[in-house]
């Protein structure tokens, strides 16, 4: 069902990929706070409350979010945390705001790679009778589900080497291409698929209608279309061809935002994947399978997770690129034209949570304006 | 715009305890969704989203261990994320379903989760990794020590004795012997409280809250939904958040944000819940109040941030009995975190009972008459704080 009020992105900050060697966390995060709230005009004060996806494993603190409360603005003011997924603090920044209760939010989340080994914090998210002992990590987990998509369709491999391609173009001219990982690709993955991951930061500030209304912004992304949803925590109870967390997810958001032929609704598409297996995958659930296989220019134009891979906030980040297209501030890979947008995130093992964004330069058909 | 209203309609609970070798962690997450369902008379199928309330992974010994609960709570396919403010967690984790129902997203939102504190080995091991690697986690720096240099200035400013804080034990103890569902449920007397050993100075090991595992989750519901289905419901009247100084230090001394000895940004939070519930003068319009204070000293200076006394006066008032049960406002009537503390829903049980309290369904413990309640959560280093009003 629609939200009571509707919410754009009026600032975005995106810091990729990002040296650790120059500055503490909590130094990199009061920059990125201080460039977020300078794209939208606002100062500190004017922001209500505060969500923060942050992940306490790849932080290696516990409740990784205190730390960082100072260096975003959090003192004496609203702030909560979803170590989910990043994606999620979007969906509860929006959420704030169509209560009613919240006219501002200001939305970021964090990656990183200081820790001895990422690998090594994804597996104790794996439970600790069966999976871990595999070893099962995100890597891991996503080569099972391409080997699985792979056997299904034996035609996906050369559109996930198509694909990876593309994206690889494409992060040339975005944030660059971060080096190919060091680990030796588990099968069917092959290295030109998979980036090291790299440290990432990244940030939106929302608002209400009301508030841009009030302030008479222009040049806002509008949250057209929201979704979101989860699939079961074991492997063994999945279909991993089946991406059915992300046909309700992109069902519910294309349902709030109208579209009933996803195919040639979209300028820009930004998707989420460990592996570019997983990007086909989604693209074909969210009826972009046509687009993605032509390999148009309004596709991943970062360059995605193939590029670089921040790899906690990648969901944000895509939400943060598509807003970036929409707002005409993409810089280098800026797509001519951009008037909705689809932002795709999936994470957790094999894609366990997904979510959809439709974000677009006007509101939705209905809406109070 | 008009914030749409939102109604608890369920409530589950453990009966808490040291230790719970019976149940696994997902057992004891659907133990409570199991009772919050059935208490709403709901199936699964009619919750649209849930929000899962877990604070620090470590201390299930799984990196974000809601993955495993995915299937307790029946969130396959749906809207489905998790909150973590520390310990602040499950008041925050209603509040976030709150929003999904206030936001029009949802009809229905659950919210649960579960803790095996009593099983992690040491809590304030896992608690030390909350803080700065560098400087701070070698002191050592736990949640004990934290709060009892609060305790500590407490003494200083506003004339607070370790009697006085025994006799905050006494109390909840005696209330916590009437909730079948509270950990520690025998009466103590000072004498014992004060007899029992230094964990940290001022405070003694009776002047802890347990470690305790057991689930919680309660079902919230849009106001067209409670009406067309003719659900009898607690309504969420005020919500409020506010967040402190992440270094010790910067409460402490010259310059100080804000006194350590007191709860600065929950008095805000309360602000922020009161205003939005139109409470002008909490000491008359509250009937009841669950404050998450999980050592004794702690509860002083929560009853003052919540407006229930004036800063530096609550000791005479709690010794007076008027924040006991069949006092004015009961404080903490089921015994509260000093006598139960499974840390990822302690603060979601604060809001359950307030929201028993104010539909008269909280049994032995009942408050007479209470119509409106209000409830706490702290977490993180005493850092993140999150307020409610209920009214029947």
């Amino acid at each position: 069902m629609p939200l009571n009020r509707e919410t754009a992105i009026i600032g975005a900050a995106i810091r990729l990929p990002q040296a650790l060697d120059s500055a503490s966390l909590e130094e990199l995060l009061y920059d990125l706070t201080r460039a977020a709230l300078a794209d939208a005009g606002l100062a500190i004060e004017e922001i209500d409350g505060i969500v923060v996806g942050s992940n306490d494993q790849f932080d290696g603190r516990a409740i990784a979010v205190m730390a960082a409360s100072g260096s975003v603005g959090g003192v004496d003011r609203d702030i909560l945390s979803t170590p989910s997924a990043s994606d999620h603090a979007f969906v509860m920044g929006v959420l704030r705001i169509a209560s009613g209760q919240y006219e501002t939010q200001l939305v970021l989340s964090w990656s990183p790679t200081e820790a001895d080994s990422l690998s090594e914090a994804q597996r104790l998210g794996a439970d600790p009778y069966f999976h871990r002992h595999l070893p099962l990590d995100e890597l891991n987990a996503a080569a099972l589900q391409a080997s699985r998509l792979a056997a299904a369709d034996p035609g996906i491999a050369a559109q996930a080497q198509a694909l990876a391609a593309h994206n690889r173009a494409a992060g040339a001219k975005a944030h660059g291409l971060a080096p190919a990982s060091p680990l030796a690709p588990p099968w069917p993955l092959t290295a030109p698929m998979l980036a090291r991951p790299v440290t990432g930061l990244v940030a939106l500030v929302l608002a209400s209608e009301d508030f841009v209304a009030a302030r008479g912004l222009t040049g806002v992304a509008w949250v057209q279309g929201m979704g979101w949803a989860t699939e079961a925590g074991f492997l063994g109870d999945r279909d991993l061809t089946g991406a059915e967390a992300l046909r309700a997810a992109a069902g519910r958001a294309y349902a709030e935002a109208g579209i009933g032929d996803p195919a040639g609704a979209f300028d820009a598409v930004e998707l989420s994947g460990v592996t570019p297996y997983q990007e086909v995958l989604a693209a074909r659930v969210l009826g972009l399978g046509g687009l993605v296989a032509s390999g148009a220019a309004s596709v991943n134009p970062s360059g995605g997770v193939t590029a670089q891979n921040p790899v906690f906030c990648t969901g944000l980040m895509r939400i943060a690129e598509i807003a970036n297209q929409i707002r005409g501030r993409a810089g280098r890979h800026q797509l001519p034209g951009v008037k909705r947008g689809l932002a795709h995130a999936a994470s957790g093992f094999a894609g366990m949570y997904q979510g959809v964004l439709v974000l677009g330069n006007e509101q939705r058909e209905g809406s109070r304006a | 715009m008009t914030t749409p209203r939102v109604g608890i309609i369920g409530i589950g609970q453990s009966a808490f305890k040291a230790r719970r070798d019976d149940a696994s962690y997902p057992d004891l997450v659907r133990e409570a969704v199991n009772a919050a369902m059935a208490d709403a008379g709901l199936d699964l199928d009619a919750v649209e989203a849930v929000v899962y309330s877990l604070s620090p992974d470590a201390m299930v010994g799984i990196g974000n261990a809601e993955r495993l609960g995915v299937d307790a709570v029946g969130a396959r396919g749906k809207r489905f994320l998790r909150i973590n403010t520390g310990g602040a967690t499950g008041i925050s984790s209603v509040a976030a379903a709150y929003y999904h129902v206030a936001a029009g997203a949802c009809d229905v939102v659950m919210t649960a989760g579960a803790d095996k504190v009593g099983e992690c080995g040491d809590s304030q091991t896992v608690l030390n990794k909350i803080w700065d690697p560098t400087y701070e986690r070698p002191l050592p720096l736990g949640t004990i020590t934290m709060l009892a240099m609060s305790g500590i200035r407490y003494q200083d400013l506003y004339g607070m004795t370790e009697e006085d804080m025994a006799r905050v034990v006494v109390k909840n103890r005696r209330h916590a012997a009437l909730n079948p569902n509270a950990h520690l449920r025998k009466e103590v007397t000072v004498d014992e409280v004060m007899a029992s050993r230094y964990i940290s100075w001022p405070v003694k090991l009776m002047d802890c809250c347990p470690q305790s595992s057991g689930g919680g989750a309660m079902i919230l519901a849009s106001e067209r939904f409670i009406k067309a289905n003719r659900l009898d419901a607690v309504w969420i009247t005020g919500v409020g958040h506010c967040s402190e100084t992440y270094y010790l230090g910067d409460r402490m001394g010259r310059g100080q944000a804000a006194d350590h000895a007191d709860a600065h940004a929950l008095k805000q939070s309360f602000l922020r819940a009161y205003r939005m519930a139109g409470i002008t003068d909490p000491e008359r319009q509250v009937d009841v109040a669950e404050l998450y204070a999980p050592f004794s000293n702690t509860e002083y200076h929560s009853i003052e941030a919540a407006g229930l006394a004036a800063i530096g006066t609550s000791v005479p008032m709690v010794n007076e009995g008027r924040f006991s049960l069949g006092g004015e406002i009961p404080v903490n009537p089921s015994g509260g975190t000093l006598c139960t503390n499974a840390i990822a829903v302690t603060a979601m049980i604060r809001v359950a009972e307030i929201a028993l309290q104010v539909s008269g369904r909280a049994g032995g413990h009942q408050v007479r008459g209470a119509k409106c309640g209000i409830a706490s959560g702290n977490g993180g280093d005493h850092q993140f704080f999150g307020t409610m009003v209920l009214e029947a």
